[in-house]
């Protein structure tokens, strides 16, 4: 009953998404405020009905009605109840209608906190949003059926991939479709801007929490992939450049570039055609790495389905929305005007323009290596491929330009930093970046990058302790407060900029946690019970591991379950035990490694079992036969790059917190040198006198 | 307008770094991504390319696979999958992909990277499999389920 009222409910929300759609241009158009009113009602009304759609996708997995081809494809009777809910985005016809659902979601969201603001821009932002939604429900109907029917129904599912039957891979392509969907708004804002001529910051301005939490979507959909993959694939590593990877990536940088340049913007007056450029580019990223997902027209081991009709549909809204946005943007230049001419490169806006570039730059060539293969294959006819060695060779030492950028862009001043500014500001963060140069090299650390990153990561992390010290010491000077009570009032002031710094100081971890690659530590070796292999830590300790036994169960739905006990100890002293598994699962048949994991502060003990090598020895729990080859790693510093992704988090939330703080104007209006985000020059606690204006910030 | 021309001269030669890296980076570490036929056949005609490095891809012969306890090497034999008579022996040492199965009921699709050694076997330094993906459940039977036909 509920799959069909679900089923009813989409082919509802096609007309009145493409009427609202027809009602919201025409409405903006006219200055008919009731058919702009009429509009928002049906973007409303389509979240609705979106959401009665993906209950009952929800409700067909849940009752086992495999009459339905996408719920016989992705569930079987066995399949825990979690799992299934989470049906509604395992394969490609549920999760359209689930980009449908969180569009629609933040649209509805969107317009009703700008009812009473902003009601030049909502006509046209509401339109835009529209068609975006008809475009998805269309989709949804014609070519990509949730609730196609088989014509019989079978008796039980085809069940889940055992590999994505993990809570990591349940969150992470939520988490993505998230921050892609929620990207749609500030795009909305951006072309309602252009339409109407409106080109002040405003447009940005209302936006940046919705820029913000996408961008927060997409940092923790990156990472919840990279612990997916670190978890279940078995090969010790957590990014492997695949298209797909690397198609979660792509919308990330773009929006990492715009997040920092439209600070110039705000501050400076320049760059507001980059800005509008780089928002529309975020956009086409989101679409992009869909259609690099669900093509499978790139050369991918995850991306399999061949399904051409859905890539060049994509392929098409990609060009259709480029095309429009050119001429859009082509159409208001003269309302795009910098105000200010760049003065120095020895200034903030020369870094700031830098750390784009070098985003942009990282992003082209992800993009390049992605479409190299097929280029080429196009124009010679010999396929290429071009692997990790490539993507790293050519990123890592853009990434570390970017790590020294974030040290130095903050605290650089505006327009044109004088010596005494450099003097003051970077000479006690580089002597203590020599000092711990000189530590770590001393220690034995002489893998070049993996230096640099922690060398570099101490400069900016010294800049930030000494901004966040300066700040708390001015204003508990002059408020009389204590240095704890003045630090949480300083954050509360301006959480944009505090929380800026403390995502900076998670994206150093995680440079550092990636940096620990360089002292990988593998050992292979074939074991009988009772015998154990040593592994030694770059760290210096050494791991003994016992191979004490192998056991065997038969949990639901395997074959086997294959289990290897050791016992760790650690230069002599026992850590207890770790287990590591086969799985061999019967639907679908597939074999899984299940990886032990005994993690530290600083590093992972990481056990695979290659397989076992007598299948007698097993079935009849014969130790004598019992020898498997196993695979013991020290990845250090991995646990680094989980910590990170929490203080990107906390500090990401603390800029999105509602309310007050952020010392923006309410309308437009750029900020000029002496109320910028840090005066640079002279005292940085000084931004305490923010006049900050006292507006709330507009949300969405 | 001093200020604007150095500030695109600094631009074209950010730019032009970014794309340095990027023509030796591609250059350096490209391989050439052929099947078992292509493979053979280039390096008959190239005799030198023998020590390069390729990407191959073909299809697992049903039941060649082999696991060599005392070395640690697994071996398994990989046909063109346009031309089943053109096989290559490989040997490989890390952990297989847990979607590798040698299973006569299954199509296998494997990737390898490696290079081919005189005696004409293919050292390989890793292995993927094709079959199923992160995202798709098992798409291959899509057109099974479809017509109706096999139902487990």
């Amino acid at each position: 009953m509920i799959p069909a009222l679900g089923e009813f409910a989409l082919w509802i929300a096609l007309p009145v998404a493409l009427w609202g759609c027809a009602l919201a241009f025409l409405g903006g158009a006219w200055s008919r405020g009731d058919l702009v009113l009429s509009a928002e009602r049906c973007t409303y009304a389509i979240f609705f009905l979106v959401a009665v759609a993906s209950a009952g996708i929800i409700t067909a997995f849940v009752q086992d009605r495999y009459e339905y081809w996408y719920v016989y494809n992705y569930s079987s009777r066995e399949l825990l109840t979690f799992f299934k809910i989470a049906g509604l985005w395992a394969g490609q016809r549920g999760s359209i209608v689930f980009w449908a659902l969180n569009l629609s979601l933040f649209s509805s969201i969107a317009i009703w906190f700008n009812r009473d603001r902003n009601r030049d821009l909502m006509p046209y932002v509401n339109g835009v949003l529209l068609a975006l939604l008809s475009f998805f429900i269309a989709i949804s109907i014609f070519v990509q059926p949730p609730f196609e029917l088989l014509g019989f129904t079978p008796a039980d599912g085809r069940g889940l991939n055992p590999q994505l039957q993990n809570y990591w891979m349940t969150m992470h392509p939520p988490m993505l479709y998230l921050g892609f969907t929620s990207f749609s708004i500030p795009f909305a804002f951006a072309m309602a801007a252009l339409m109407t001529g409106h080109l002040d910051a405003r447009w940005f301005q209302v936006t940046r929490k919705w820029t913000l939490s996408s961008w927060l979507f997409l940092t923790v959909g990156v990472i919840l992939g990279m612990r997916w993959a670190y978890e279940e694939l078995g090969w010790g590593g957590y990014w492997f450049w695949d298209p797909v990877e690397n198609a979660s990536l792509l919308p990330w940088l773009v929006a990492t570039a715009f997040l920092h340049s439209v600070m110039i913007q705000e501050n400076r007056g320049m760059l507001k055609v980059w800005n509008m450029g780089l928002v529309i580019l975020t956009f086409l990223m989101t679409i992009f790495a869909t259609f690099l997902t669900r093509s499978g027209l790139i050369e991918s081991v995850h991306s399999f389905a061949q399904n051409l009709t859905i890539a060049w549909i994509f392929l098409g809204c990609l060009g259709v929305v480029a095309a429009i946005s050119t001429v859009l943007v082509v159409w208001r230049l003269p309302l795009m005007q910098s105000e200010r001419q760049f003065e120095s490169f020895v200034s903030r806006e020369a870094a700031f323009l830098m750390n784009n570039l070098i985003l942009l730059g990282i992003a082209f060539t992800v993009t390049w290596g992605v479409m190299f293969p097929l280029l080429t294959e196009g124009l010679t006819g010999s396929k290429v491929a071009v692997g990790p060695p490539f993507f790293n060779r050519v990123n890592i030492p853009m990434g570390l330009v970017l790590l020294a950028l974030m040290g130095i862009g903050p605290v650089i001043a505006w327009r044109k930093a004088t010596p005494r500014n450099l003097k003051r500001n970077f000479l006690f963060p580089i002597v203590v970046a020599g000092v711990v140069a000189a530590v770590l090299f001393e220690m034995g650390v002489r893998h070049a990058y993996a230096l640099l990153t922690f060398v570099l990561g101490a400069f900016v992390l010294t800049i930030i302790l000494i901004e966040f010290w300066k700040g708390t010491r001015a204003r508990a000077r002059i408020e009389a407060e204590n240095p704890a009570i003045a630090l949480v009032h300083l954050v509360r002031r301006n959480r944009q900029r505090w929380g800026g710094y403390i995502v900076h100081v998670g994206i150093v971890v995680i440079f550092m946690g990636f940096a620990g690659k360089a002292y990988d530590v593998e050992v292979r070796q074939s074991l009988m019970p009772g015998e154990s292999m040593a592994v030694l830590s770059p760290f210096g300790h050494e791991y003994e591991l016992t191979y004490e036994s192998l056991s065997t169960s038969r949990p639901q739905n395997t074959f086997a379950v294959v289990t290897a006990l050791f016992t760790v100890r650690q230069d002599g002293a026992d850590l207890g035990p770790l287990t590591t598994e086969r799985q061999f699962v019967l639907a679908p048949p597939q074999t899984m490694t299940e990886v032990g994991i005994r993690s530290t502060i600083v590093e992972d003990l990481y056990l695979l079992m290659v397989l076992n090598q007598d299948e007698v020895g097993i079935v009849e729990n014969r130790p004598d036969l019992q020898r498997a080859t196993f695979v013991a790693m020290v990845n250090p510093l991995v646990p680094w790059i989980w910590y990170g992704g929490l203080i990107v988090v906390v500090g990401s939330l603390i800029g999105l917190w509602p309310g007050a703080g952020l010392p923006i104007p309410r309308h437009g209006g750029e900020r000029t040198e002496s109320d910028g985000l840090a005066p640079g020059d002279g005292d940085s606690g000084s931004s305490e006198h923010d006049p900050a204006s006292g507006a709330p910030a507009a949300v969405g | 307008m001093r200020n604007d021309r150095r500030f695109f001269v600094g631009l074209i030669g950010v730019a032009g770094v970014v794309g340095y890296l990027i023509w030796t980076g591609i250059s350096d570490t490209m391989l050439y991504f052929v099947t078992p036929s292509e493979l053979l056949t280039r390096i008959a005609e190239n005799p030198q390319s023998v020590a390069q490095a390729w990407r191959v891809s073909g299809k697992l012969v049903p039941s060649s696979y082999s696991y060599s306890k005392t070395e640690l090497l697994h071996r398994f034999v990989v046909e063109d999958p346009a031309d089943p008579s053109t096989r290559v022996d490989v040997e490989f040492r890390s952990p297989l992909p847990d979607t590798f199965t040698d299973s006569p009921d299954m199509e296998v699709e494997v990737v390898m990277e490696g290079t081919l050694r005189s005696d004409h076997v293919f050292e390989a330094t890793e292995v993927l499999t094709k079959c199923g993906s992160r995202y798709e459940a098992m798409p291959k039977s899509e057109s099974v389920a479809l017509s109706g036909g096999r139902i487990e």
